[in-house]
């Protein structure tokens, strides 16, 4: 439901920010990117979950 | 006009405008932004703990002086042995190595006019007395009782006492962990232009291991206190087996922190014996990579060696035995240490100022302790002597006689940068002999009653006295020379006061050293540089010109290497008459 | 500062002079405040790590899990509705993170619009903590009878906190904003609460891995 459609736009925003976003320097840069692909990997889970291909009770 | 500024000497051009000074008394010495007043601050409120905890081990030193136990009770006694330990472990002396020196000392090492965040500075400053007041206080409910460890679930009955230990623990792990972050940064950006990471002083090298253990490390003991203090005033069952928790699982968040803990404790000491052996063997640093690296792989180290302090707590014997290893792999960094110092010292031309005998004696004392630490490494051998005087030993011989030591040393040595003037040198050398011999009395023959049996925190001992007569005299003994250890530190702040008004001024360099701090006045404005000077080279070659530029004082006086004139005994018209 | 030679340059060559073009004193506090927020950041890793190693500790010693409470066995957590309040904390995230983008392009309406987005998404996803707490309570499961209680509110309150002081830095760093405290090439503070609110992100797919998917 609400959570798959979600999960799915958040997380191509993120994959897209992320490339975007590859070659920057500096520190910031460096864990603003650690930090979003995280997040998108977050969202593929959550994914998962609301398939209930993972977690309990659906 | 191009965007893209010669950014080297942008950044470098002079590291900042001088600010301007601060006014008024509150401003100057209470809520003082300048890390040389807050090291003072740390140093006054250590040593006033110092003196507090010192006394709880004398009570204890006391009480077994008879087997039956002299003058407490049971639980007096329980309270005595944690309140001294906890004290000394939190309030005592990391904020003195920590705080104390590696504030004072390490901006003006690296050159740089104060650390990265003043402000977080002086809060991690005033954290410390509120976390020590909040410790104290503990006292009038009656006091901790399970050890400086405070294990649950034995620690659970303590009440109110155990949930303000644990508070002032959480509270000056606050102060640890900022102060950890502000050194970390300033080392790694306030250096002067052309100090590489090469060309730091040792002590640097050491406050940055320290940093890092500091930052991370606590974080975990913050932890296990939050959830100790929890279990105790909300009844959340973290270390409770009845609903599924685990003491065992304290004693690994425990340890996870307090291992590093003890690196924090000993690598300070390291880096100030560092600084002390060259200057007073006149020849550089031996090994002076192999030292700065190995105080970096301890402690990395040092995070991966925590449960040897849990070997009888039941753990499996297949987890046991990487810990092993690794415990014995962590000697091997501190061994190059010593066997660089000693390198250090061979062929030198030595002075034995009260400083140099300070440092001469850590190396003695702190290698039985270290030696002793192998032996507890073993498994085998620690499940016998877990618990025993022998552990008591070791780790009084490695903290007392390591990092006590080297804190020690360091007051002499820097004093006269701090106050202008040289503190007494024949006090000094007697407060070191009093405390030299009084700690290898007083925690020597731990080590014999140790293997015999003799249990540790037991507020008496009569049955161990059955079965091994001599330990009454032993532990007579070592109360004995325990006072000499007080009587040192007495001479020690007798010295402090008397040398502000009577000491001989120091110029700007008695000891001919040639560490960045020693090219400012003593005591150093309050902004340290007024040129941020230029580094080229190291600083421990004594047959080199000085590698510095566009410093403040062109003529610091630097004697030249073999016309070196110490100014004890005698010392005319300041430190510049060549 | 020179910003308007930066002119001939453009897209995120043109940021980067913008960005770069500062005094050599802000300059360098840049570096210290940014390396030291890292770090920060790190130590609070250590926070979660330390607690998340409680848990996984707790639950591998366990004899049984879900464990048993007053004679029946505890059931698992509910996926579903953490799934839905994961993705309204994941939106807020890629939010804050067009706010920094418009930012730097200037765009300083548009930032405000993403940044409260992301603090109303921040303020969505406490709120869903809180139902999801009332359930978890109704299911009899308290901070003090069981550890798989106290570790999932302890976990997840540590989490709401941070979110929560999260929620109250972006809304200083907004009126900050909105005072006039950030330039185009100095916002140094924006960038610390962009990283901050990513972290507390990325902490939150670590405890609904662990809590819901495990």
């Amino acid at each position: 439901m609400i959570a798959l459609v979600g999960a799915i736009i958040v997380g191509l925003v993120a994959f897209v920010q992320l490339k975007n976003d590859w070659g920057a320097q500096g520190l910031d840069a460096s864990v603003t990117k650690v930090l979003l692909g995280l997040m998108a990997v977050g969202c593929v889970l959550v994914l998962f979950a609301s398939i209930n291909v993972l977690g309990y009770r659906g | 006009m191009h965007t893209e500024h010669t950014e080297h000497e942008e950044i470098h051009a002079d590291h900042g405008h001088i600010h301007p000074a601060p006014q008024g008394f509150i401003r100057k010495y209470v809520f003082s932004l300048d890390h040389k007043v807050i090291g003072f601050q740390y140093f006054f409120t250590g040593l006033f703990i110092m003196l507090i905890a010192g006394s709880f081990a004398e009570l204890i030193r006391i009480q077994l002086t008879s087997p039956a136990g002299a003058i407490m009770s049971h639980t007096q006694y329980n309270e005595m042995f944690t309140m001294h330990g906890t004290a000394m472990v939190w309030m005592v002396l990391i904020p003195l190595v920590t705080g104390a020196i590696g504030n004072f000392v390490m901006p003006l090492q690296i050159g740089a006019r104060d650390v990265a965040f003043p402000w977080l500075n002086m809060i991690s400053f005033w954290i410390f007395p509120i976390a020590a007041l909040t410790l104290f206080s503990s006292m009038l409910f009656g006091g901790p009782h399970a050890g400086w460890t405070e294990y649950p679930p034995v620690s659970l009955e303590d009440g109110t006492a155990g949930a303000l230990w644990c508070l002032a623990i959480f509270i000056i792990g606050i102060s640890s962990t900022m102060t950890g972050m502000n050194f970390m940064v300033t080392i790694q950006k306030m250096r002067a232009p052309g100090m590489t990471w090469t060309r730091m002083p040792l002590f640097c090298w050491a406050t940055f291991a320290t940093a890092l253990m500091n930052m991370f490390a606590t974080v975990a003991l913050s932890v296990a206190t939050g959830c100790l203090f929890l279990e105790h005033v909300f009844n959340v069952p973290w270390y409770d087996p009845t609903r599924g928790g685990s003491p065992v699982l304290f004693e690994h968040m425990f340890w996870f922190y307090s291992h590093p803990a003890v690196y924090i404790f000993i690598i300070p000491a390291f880096g100030v014996v560092s600084e002390i052996l060259p200057v007073f063997s006149r020849k550089p640093v031996f090994g002076y990579k192999m030292i700065a690296f190995s105080s970096m792989a301890i402690s990395l180290l040092a995070f991966t060696v925590w449960a040897h302090h849990m070997f009888p707590s039941g753990l499996a014997p297949w987890l046991q035995l990487p810990f092993m290893l690794l415990t014995y792999a962590i000697g091997v960094p501190t061994g190059i240490k010593i066997f660089s110092w000693i390198a250090t010292l061979w062929g030198g031309r030595i002075y034995l100022t009260t400083p140099m005998l300070y440092a001469v004696g850590f190396l003695i004392t702190f290698t039985f302790g270290g030696l002793t630490g192998v032996y507890l490494a073993c498994v085998p051998f620690d499940l016998h002597e877990h618990g025993t005087y022998f552990v008591v030993g070791h780790f009084h011989y490695v903290v007392a006689g390591g990092a006590v030591m080297g804190f020690l040393g360091s007051i002499p040595f820097w004093y006269p940068k701090a106050t202008g003037r040289l503190m007494n040198e024949t006090l000094g050398k007697i407060g070191f002999w009093l405390f030299f011999i009084g700690l290898n009395g007083t925690f020597g023959p731990m080590h014999w009653l140790g293997l015999e049996g003799m249990p540790r925190r037991y507020a008496s001992y009569e049955v161990f006295a059955k079965a091994f007569p001599d330990a009454v005299f032993w532990n007579r003994f070592e109360s004995a020379f325990s006072f000499l250890m007080v009587a040192s530190i007495a001479l020690l702040i007798f010295n402090l006061l008397w040398s502000l008004k009577n000491g001989v001024v120091a110029g700007l360099n008695p000891w001919g050293a040639r560490t960045l701090e020693w090219t400012i006045s003593s005591p150093p404005p309050y902004y340290n540089f007024k040129n941020i000077p230029h580094v080229f080279d190291g600083p421990y070659d004594y047959s080199k010109p000085l590698p510095y530029e566009n410093l403040d004082n062109e003529q610091p006086e630097f004697p030249e290497f073999g016309r070196v004139v110490m100014p004890i005994p005698l010392q005319t018209a300041g430190a510049g008459a060549h | 500062m020179a910003s308007t030679t930066a002119g001939h340059l453009s897209g995120h060559a043109a940021v980067r002079a913008r960005y770069n073009d500062v005094d050599p004193v802000y300059r360098e506090v840049r570096e210290l405040r940014l390396f030291g927020f890292v770090l920060f950041l790190l130590s609070d890793c250590i926070l979660f790590g330390s607690l998340i190693f409680a848990y996984i500790y707790l639950r591998l010693s366990a004899p049984v899990w879900p464990p048993y409470l007053a004679g029946h066995q505890l059931q698992w957590f509910d996926t579903s509705f953490a799934a839905f309040n994961s993705v309204v904390l994941f939106g807020s995230g890629v939010t804050m993170h067009f706010a920094l983008e418009n930012w730097k392009h200037l765009h300083r309406e548009k930032f405000f619009g993403w940044l409260i987005a992301t603090i109303a998404l921040g303020l969505a996803f406490l709120g869903g903590q809180a139902h999801e707490w009332a359930g978890v309570l109704r299911d009899g499961i308290t901070w003090s009878n069981t550890t798989m209680g106290s570790s999932f509110y302890c976990l997840t309150g540590l989490h709401g906190l941070h979110v929560f002081i999260g929620t109250v830095f972006l809304a200083i760093l907004g009126l900050q904003a909105k005072y006039g405290v950030y330039t185009g090439s100095k916002y140094q503070g924006l960038v610390a609460g962009t990283l901050y609110w990513h972290f507390v992100d990325v902490i939150w797919v670590f405890l609904f891995t662990l809590f819901y998917l495990w």
